[in-house]
């Protein structure tokens, strides 16, 4: 175990070198100029021309990249242009909002779609299992964007019953926060449900009908317990791959939906980078997202390890 | 078999909610993010006196309390006077700090501010400025909330002057301290607009010890002598201010106002129906119609100091012909084009390169614009050499009503001239680079700024402006540029009304730009606000000595 987790870490030495060589040279592949932006339009050439001096645009390409190299090995990303802050504090100020929603969607996300999930596999072709099973084609299909502002318009202008947008504060109690957290935890909740929804469901359909469920079954074992002791542990690998892809990608899904809301995570630092022309700023977020993205890999491995210790990491038998 | 039917029925019942849901939103602006184009709208003009904002229906007296929450359609980074790049930063940076000398709120000239009084020498070279005595910072980290002096003065203009990549002021030398309230402001040569740069936020005055205590940092605890007091700034969320009880020009009603970003436009609208916002500033699109259509909300429209254009290569292509710009020109209804791009009201139609609202501007010279004329467009592209038609590439910002804009126009010269134009939308930073760059054949842009027709005129036809995005197309006329430079040198306004009136006479004549339409200034707000007026520059005024805005 402590060697797989060993290894892992080596494997990402590469991993992050080509990540941030990769968001170096995109990011300077994005037509536009980050000083005439910060400089606004009624800039004169000159004023320009100096500020890509002061913003140190005008060395060569490898020396940027070097110098941006060696600041990330020393744990320095680079400054904002646009924020004229450290990238890391930024990212370390919003990333806080940004877990309080990814990671309410993904635990009610796994505790409503699983369950729907193997439901349906059990009573396949009832007609809730096709209730289910329409409604997570429908919301593995809907844009965020539009139900984000359906959400708002029946359930903020409507009904009023949540905030229309931006985080509420504990100050103002308990209460005020759950009510602005409401509608973006549900906007980043639809697709991820939908999606563990349909997995459990194929996979524990492929469970149930094994001959090793039937031997349990003909042993007299309670159907509930077979299905939620026996058949759930074997659906599971697949399900916990898809949860771990879900949680990175639940990043990316926060950068529209935290721009609908006005929630000032990591999402909506990203979009105005992207605008601005913030290179480094881009840069850190990606790499940050990089890091996150292997180390929840590395530790879906890991429960891999976990659920069957029959998986090994070291040549042998691998899973698909 | 029942099964089957049902989930084809729920399908069906499920696509036609969301059709049905999408038809409602297709028409909402995409999450345009307003540019920093025409963005640095400071300080505005009557805009032709038609420009009365239409107050919120006042109800009995005015009363004190309650937090003002106002949305700006950007997220404010820059706080530190000198640093500010955007309209939504300037509108908090007025309500915190104070200039010299301001604009009045019906925008017909400039009025005292902090400065009661000041005296412009023959040369033109020197301002001395008498400075009231009864102002006060706010107290800060670093200072107590001191008087504000001379020395205050200073400070702030000549760091404005020496330290800011923005060049506010970049016609001040040095200014001098002649008592504690009497200050002298030198100039490098004698400019017609500096008094109309004091205006600006990025010329306010603040307190050096703060300044320099707080360093880089300054911006996030901005300290001024203005009628609200920064409290807290959070970035991409709001900046919360409370009232100055000592503030000089009255005691604001409001305890405090909050400064909220709200990126969506439908958003911002939707906060203003369920009373999370007061006030929604620069509205587009459908949130206009959103809020016209709530009996409980209170649309204002004042026609902006604003023009928007497109501008066609002077240098290169086939546009590089006069006679190819007339057929253009000439093929695109005005009218049709501004209905179609505005269809909520949103603009007025124009065709001088100057707005309504400055005083340079001539009504008479609308009538010298070429017309609508399909056939003699035809005749004159044929002229040119192009009986055929050709192709051309247009550059714009990938908003909503620039994409409009362009599609109308590419439908107008197809259908009349058999130009293929080729639509290339792409997002401001991009744009702005190829417009600027002398390579596009045509760009649809907008440009806004303050009153005095300099910052239009020789911003967009000035050769020296060459490459930058004012005049990206590349105008070069010598008897243009001789006029723009008299008329700087020129204190007397009447004189340099007539030298701007020759050079739009001239620049019409030569056709280089198609201008379109005048944009408004649109803000929502609840029935509960009062006292509001809407300036035509886009700057919002809460309370100064003709404004107190307050809350029922």
């Amino acid at each position: 175990m402590l060697k797989t987790i060993l290894k892992r870490l080596v494997q990402l030495v590469p991993i992050l070198f080509v990540v941030i060589t990769l968001t170096f040279v995109l990011t300077r592949l994005i037509p536009g100029n980050p000083a005439a932006i910060l400089m606004g339009p009624q800039a004169s050439p000159d004023e320009i021309a100096r500020m890509r001096e002061e913003l140190g645009l005008n060395k060569p390409m490898l020396e940027q990249f070097f110098d941006y190299l060696i600041g990330v090995l020393r744990g320095d990303f680079g400054r904002s242009v646009s924020y004229n802050r450290p990238v890391l504090n930024l990212i370390l100020d919003r990333l806080p909002a940004t877990l309080q929603i990814t990671l309410s969607s993904m635990v009610l996300a796994v505790l409503i779609g699983v369950p729907i999930g193997i439901f349906s596999a059990v009573k396949q072709y009832s007609a809730l299992d096709y209730i289910f099973m329409v409604l997570a084609l429908v919301g593995v299909s809907m844009p965020i964007f539009w139900l984000g502002l359906m959400l708002v318009l029946v359930f903020s202008v409507k009904l009023g019953w949540f905030a229309v947008l931006g985080m509420g504060s504990l100050q103002n109690g308990f209460w005020d926060v759950i009510q602005h957290m409401v509608l973006p935890v549900v906007c980043l909740t639809t697709i991820p449900t939908a999606t563990f929804a349909r997995i459990t469901r194929s996979s524990m359909l492929e469970v149930v009908n094994k001959e090793s469920v039937k031997a349990l079954r003909a042993r007299g074992i309670r159907e509930a317990a077979v299905i939620w002791r026996h058949a759930l542990k074997n659906a599971l690998p697949p399900l916990v791959t898809v949860v771990g892809m879900q949680l990175a990608g639940a990043f990316s899904g926060a950068i529209l939906t935290e721009t609908i809301f006005s929630w000032p995570g990591m999402g909506m630092l990203i979009y105005s980078a992207v605008f601005n022309r913030d290179y480094a700023l881009i840069q850190g977020a990606v790499l940050f997202i990089a890091i996150v993205f292997v180390f929840v890999n590395l530790i879906v491995d890991l429960i891999y390890l976990m659920i069957n210790p029959r998986v090994s990491y070291e040549g042998g038998e691998e899973i698909a | 078999m029942s099964k089957k039917i049902l989930s084809i029925i729920l399908l069906a019942a499920l696509m036609f909610g969301a059709l049905g849901g999408c038809g409602s939103t297709v028409a909402n602006e995409p999450p345009s993010v307003t540019p920093p184009a025409g963005g640095q709208t400071e300080t505005a003009p009557p805009a032709g006196g038609s420009a009365e904002a239409t107050p919120a229906p006042d109800s009995g007296q005015p009363q004190s309390g309650g937090v003002l929450k106002l949305s700006l359609p950007a997220s404010p980074r820059y706080l530190d006077p000198i640093q500010y790049t955007g309209t939504y930063e300037s509108q908090i940076i007025r309500s915190v700090c104070d200039t010299l000398v301001d604009y009045k709120m019906d925008l017909s000239g400039i009025k005292p501010n902090l400065a009661s009084e000041w005296a412009i020498s023959e040369d033109g070279l020197e301002y001395t400025f008498k400075l009231r005595q009864d102002i006060y910072f706010h107290p800060g980290q670093y200072q107590d909330g001191r008087q504000l002096t001379a020395e205050d003065i200073k400070y702030s203009l000549e760091r404005s002057a020496r330290e800011s990549s923005l060049n506010r002021l970049d016609m001040l030398d040095y200014c001098e301290v002649l008592g504690d309230f009497e200050v002298k402001c030198v100039l490098t040569g004698p400019n017609a607009v500096f008094l109309t740069a004091l205006t600006d936020a990025g010329n306010s005055i603040v307190p050096r010890e703060e300044v320099e205590g707080w360093g880089d940092d300054f911006g996030a605890h901005l300290v001024g002598s203005g009628p609200f007091i920064l409290k807290e700034f959070k970035l991409d969320q709001e900046a919360v201010t409370v009232r100055n009880d000592k503030y000089w020009a009255a005691t604001p009603y409001l305890d405090g106002v909050t400064f909220m970003y709200i990126n969506d436009h439908a958003q911002a609208a939707n906060a203003l129906k369920t009373g999370a916002l007061n006030l929604a500033t620069s509205l587009q699109g459908e949130a206009v119609q959103i809020v016209r259509d709530d009996p409980n909300l209170v649309l204002d429209e004042t026609a902006g100091l604003h023009i928007a254009y497109l501008y066609m290569n002077q240098v290169n292509g086939p546009t590089a012909d006069k006679k190819v710009r007339d057929a253009i020109t000439m093929a695109i209804d005005r009218e049709d084009l501004v209905a179609g791009v505005y269809p909520y009201g949103e603009a007025q139609i124009a065709s001088v390169p100057l707005p309504p609202g400055s005083w340079g501007y001539d009504k008479s010279l609308e009538s010298e614009a070429l017309p609508y004329d399909p056939e003699r467009a035809k005749a004159l592209l044929t002229e040119a050499g192009y009986p055929d038609g050709l192709s051309l590439k247009l550059y714009i910002s990938n908003t909503a009503f620039r994409i409009k804009m362009a599609t109308i126009v590419q439908q107008y010269v197809k259908q009349n001239l058999n130009i293929d134009v080729e639509i290339i939308p792409s997002e401001w930073g991009t744009f702005s680079e190829i417009a600027s760059s002398g390579n596009a054949d045509i760009y649809g842009m907008s440009w806004t700024w303050y009153p005095d027709p300099f910052f239009f005129l020789n911003k967009i036809f000035y050769s020296g402006e060459i490459g930058a995005l004012g005049n990206g197309a590349g105008f070069k006329n010598a008897e243009v540029d001789k006029l723009l430079e008299d008329a700087l040198i020129e204190t007397d306004q009447a004189k340099r009304a007539d030298m701007y009136k020759r050079v739009l006479k001239i620049v019409m004549d030569e056709n280089p730009i198609f201008i379109y339409g005048n944009e408004n200034v649109t803000d929502g707000s609840t029935a509960n606000v009062h006292g509001y007026i809407q300036r035509a520059d886009n700057v919002i005024v809460l309370v100064s000595d003709e404004v107190n805005v307050w809350l029922s």
